[in-house]
């Protein structure tokens, strides 16, 4: 067992499922000398081969393409899509085919496919490297939407995405790729799918997050607690489906819920889950549901990039705004 | 593409992303300005950004080609120059157009900006090193402000040739080894590994000899890594900063073992740990998921938790089902949730609610004290209740809703009610009404026993025993309680009843009630069950002294001769004036009224 980062956990996995599985093979852009440009592939064509770890042209559209092709006739390709800001040319193909598929063939074709993408901002990068866009697939029937927060959760998930028969968006908050480590021993146990994780008890509030913004959110949690605010905190882990049943058990025990995404606020998937609570726990609520989100506007270069990034003290602002409410 | 000494022409040069042309945003000088090596000279602006065009010579501009909004093609003339002599390097313009064989020199990794920086490079080096040359950290190719130092590749005092790596240099995108651009001796490396450049500020200082004294000290050319920044040495290709830690962070086991437990409905509490230290772990999960461990089907049960918080209050708000404006109502009105019926959809408080605990002081709890309705219209009709208008005022009591209060309080501090209960199994019954069932029944019962029909004056102890009866009707409406009478109920049919009925609900409607309608009744009938209500204790209206409610009927299992049988069962709630009529007088009428009900029609 070793200490391994977000992205040498999702690194594990693969490797682990590429030496018990022969249909399983990875390709994208640069994934296969280069090793990806995080590193999440590093290593895996030395050890599996150029046939099962193979380099693409710059062509995502082709990309998802040829992994719906391999994923019908029963492989498990596990492709990667550089950053998310340039999965668009793919969408195409993932919501109009790979989405569809089990849907369009009555059951008959299944996509055990997994497509992984880098997303999310806070590393000073370009323009379209830093978007939080899962609320564009998480919106599409068809598809599951899976957001490791911590290097167990992306071994774990990993795994079970790339052994799911339908097909995964996995999206990496690349912000936390090496932000911290966790021991992980390399056994094959994979997490469950669709489902939240309540990392923290509390009673006063619920606040409700996935991805990089766990941190801000757990943190902001540890805080709330000096000032004697015990704040649930939920990773909701698969963005779609979700897991709304765990949120809604927390809520109606705490009455206040607050959801911490990066993604803007408006039509995100904060939006779909304080619509389920409006909904389903109204009479349970003790203040409106808050939102800390970045902002609605295109996510701004290096040098706004901390103005626009939600944190730790927006949450405990917010937090007490729920608390106080009357 | 240089013409002679002293003219030369500037040719357009790939501004870093090979694309074929460029827009001249603005002109930063003008025809016959004297300019300075590297002085900005032009805005051209790309498809990707704005980039600043350096003037490539010292001398004095005699021609611009373009003005601001024109396209210029890479390797056109951009600007010509009339040398000054002060530049003896001819070659020096087709440097820009030797981009890519310096790229391939320089080994850096990501394209994008890979050229650019070549490019940045190139054009610094377009001077050629006079004496004690700086070197100005050069944009990398991302318009970020700085750059840190990775490592340096040379030490002072070492002497490098033209586009020798001299050092790597970590920008939020990449890291790049940036080259010499000249061929001379290192006098100063300004800064150490980890230390942050900021764009067009000293890198390195150059000295034309090797008469570098004091900074000639040996600077080891590797240097090792901060020893708690655990950068992995592949981080070459890391395209941002992307924060890096060591720490080791625990996983929160029960959170996965909880929510894989959910996932597969396993009843934890019945799962063993076969971990560390009796640990549950996710093969226990799925072993007990094998062995039928399961939850119930009911949704778990969750107690709810007091925080310290709640503990100030003496209540906890989520001990009640009440939506937010509810709740500031009932703050607003200072009224204690703990205080107020939850009347509502699964045990929801509703504003009306309330209302009702504010009102109680002032307004008599009228609909707990007596049971009050009859009516044929069905139960979803008629739940909804118009009559209310929620306000935080009192509201005085007018008309029939006093006259109800008076009723009923005379009732109360006279009467000594008794009320017995019973059902009728009306499992024979075809489709009719049931209304003129109660009121035939009562007639038949008050045949058999005539003390229930009767009414009783407690102040002179006298009784009228009634030969002819006349069935009072509690009718609810959005006014109050009205208990008009069909008459001689006793000598009608169905069909008359029924008309009577109707008669008298159409009087009601329109207000057009006489007071000989509701004059004259000797016993009174409660239908409550046509809204709901199983049993009630209906309230006898004096000089009455019986009342019979009827709830709402239910399918039950009942042990028969047969066996076990659906039956259709009438719950009946009698109440009597004790005063007036003694018990087994009101269960013999109550038999007779059975008797009469269960009747097969």
């Amino acid at each position: 067992m070793s200490a391994i980062t977000l992205i040498e956990a999702v690194n594990m996995a693969i490797a682990h499922e590429m030496g018990i599985d022969q249909e399983v093979v990875v390709f994208g852009e640069d994934v296969g000398i280069n090793g990806g440009v995080f590193r999440a592939t590093d290593g895996l064509q030395e050890k599996f081969g150029k046939e099962r770890v193979i380099d693409t042209p710059l062509a995502e559209a082709m990309i998802a393409g040829i992994a719906i092709g391999m994923a019908a006739q029963g492989m498990k390709p596990v492709a990667e899509i550089q950053f998310m800001g340039f999965i668009f040319p793919a969408a195409d193909q993932i919501i109009s085919h790979c989405a569809r598929m089990r849907n369009r063939t009555r059951g008959r074709l299944t996509l055990p496919m997994v497509i992984r993408a880098p997303f999310g901002g806070g590393i000073h990068a370009p323009e379209n490297h830093s978007e939080s866009t899962e609320a564009i697939f998480a919106h599409i029937p068809g598809l599951k939407v899976v957001i490791p927060s911590n290097p167990s959760r992306a071994y774990g998930l990993m795994l079970a995405a790339i052994r799911d028969p339908d097909p995964v968006i996995f999206l990496e908050p690349k912000r936390v790729y090496r932000i911290e480590k966790h021991e992980i021993e390399d056994n094959g146990e994979d997490y469950p799918l669709g489902m939240c994780f309540v990392d923290r008890e509390g009673t006063d509030i619920t606040l409700i997050s996935w991805g990089a913004m766990l941190h801000e959110t757990k943190q902001a949690a540890e805080k709330l607690a000096t000032d004697g605010i015990s704040a649930e905190v939920i990773d909701v882990a698969t963005v779609s489906p979700l897991d709304i049943d765990t949120i809604l058990e927390s809520v109606e025990k705490t009455g206040r819920a607050c959801i911490v995404q990066e993604a803007p606020k408006a039509g995100a998937v904060g939006s779909e889950i304080a619509a389920e609570i409006a909904e389903k726990s109204l009479m349970s609520l003790l203040a409106p549901i808050g939102r800390v989100s970045g902002y609605d506007t295109v996510i701004p270069y290096y040098r706004l990039e901390k103005q626009y990034m939600p944190k730790v003290e927006h949450i405990v602002e917010e937090v007490k705004r729920l608390v106080e409410y009357r | 593409m240089n013409t002679t000494n002293s003219l030369k022409i500037f040719n357009l040069p790939d501004l870093g992303e090979g694309l074929p042309d460029a827009e001249i945003v603005r002109w930063l000088v003008k025809e016959g300005e004297k300019v300075e090596l590297h002085q900005p000279m032009v805005e051209m602006e790309t498809a990707k950004a704005v980039v600043e065009v350096p003037c490539p010579f010292a001398g004095t501009i005699t021609k611009l080609h373009g003005q601001a909004g024109d396209v210029i093609d890479v390797g056109s003339a951009l600007a010509e120059f009339d040398g000054d002599g002060s530049l003896r390097h001819e070659e020096l313009p087709d440097k820009f157009e030797l981009t890519e064989s310096e790229l391939a020199k320089s080994e850096v990794v990501t394209s994008e900006a890979d050229s650019t920086l070549a490019q940045e490079i190139s054009q610094q080096s377009a001077g050629q090193i006079s004496a004690n040359e700086v070197f100005n950290l050069p944009d990398l190719g991302e318009g970020l402000p700085d750059a840190e130092i990775v490592r340096w590749l040379v030490a002072e005092g070492q002497v490098l040739e033209l586009h020798q790596p001299m050092v790597e240099m970590e920008t939020a995108k990449a890291v790049v080894e940036v080259p010499s651009p000249f061929a001379a001796k290192v006098a100063k490396l300004h800064g150490q590994a980890g230390d942050v450049i900021e764009v067009g500020a000293p890198l390195v200082s150059f000295g034309e000899s090797g008469v570098l004294s004091s900074s000639s000290a040996v600077v080891p050319p590797v240097k090792q890594d901060e020893p708690d920044d655990n950068k992995p040495a592949d981080a070459a290709t890391v395209v941002g900063a992307v924060q890096v830690g060591n720490k080791v962070v625990l996983e929160s086991a029960s959170a996965v073992i909880k929510a894989l437990a959910k996932k597969l409905k396993v009843d934890l509490t019945q799962v063993s740990g076969s971990g560390n230290n009796g640990a549950i772990t996710q093969s226990d999960v799925k072993l007990a998921k094998k062995e039928g461990k399961l939850l119930g089907t009911k949704k778990a049960v969750f107690t709810p938790v007091t925080s310290p918080n709640q503990l100030l209050n003496d209540e906890n708000p989520l001990d009640f089902r009440a939506s937010p404006a509810v709740r500031a109502h009932a703050r607003r009105l200072n009224v204690a949730l703990s205080q107020c019926a939850a009347s509502g959809k699964k045990g929801t408080i509703t504003k009306a609610d309330v209302d009702g605990v504010s009102n109680t002081t002032s307004n008599a709890p009228a609909s707990s004290s007596s049971a009050v309705v009859v009516s044929s219209q069905s139960a979803s009709q008629s739940i909804v209740s118009k009559s209310v208008q929620a306000s935080s005022e009192p509201q005085t009591v007018r008309g029939v809703r006093r006259a109800m209060a008076m009723g009923m309080s005379k009732s109360h501090a006279t009467v000594v009610p008794t009320t017995l209960m019973e059902d009728a199994d009306i499992t024979g019954w075809s489709k009719q009404d049931s209304l003129t069932r109660y009121v035939r029944a009562l007639v038949f019962a008050s045949k058999i026993e005539p003390s229930l029909n009767c009414w009783f004056d407690g102040e002179k102890f006298e009784r009228i025993v009634h030969l002819n009866v006349h069935v009072g009707l509690a009718i609810d409406s959005p006014d109050g309680l009205y208990v008009p009478v069909v008459h001689d109920a006793d000598s009608k049919n169905a069909m008359q009843i029924r008309t009577r009925v109707q008669e008298l609900r159409q009087k009601i409607e329109s207000k057009g009630l006489k007071q000989e309608d509701q004059q004259g009744a000797t016993i009174t009938l409660s239908n409550f069950g046509s809204i709901t209500g199983r049993y009630g204790s209906p309230v006898v209206s004096p000089p009455q002294v019986a009342i019979l409610g009827t709830g709402r009927f239910r399918n039950e299992l009942k042990l028969t001769d047969k066996g076990i049988e659906n039956r259709k069962m009438l719950p009946l709630s009698l109440t009597f004036d004790h005063r007036a009529c003694t018990g087994g007088e009101a269960a013999r009428f109550l038999v007779a009224i059975i008797e009469d009900l269960q009747r097969a029609e």
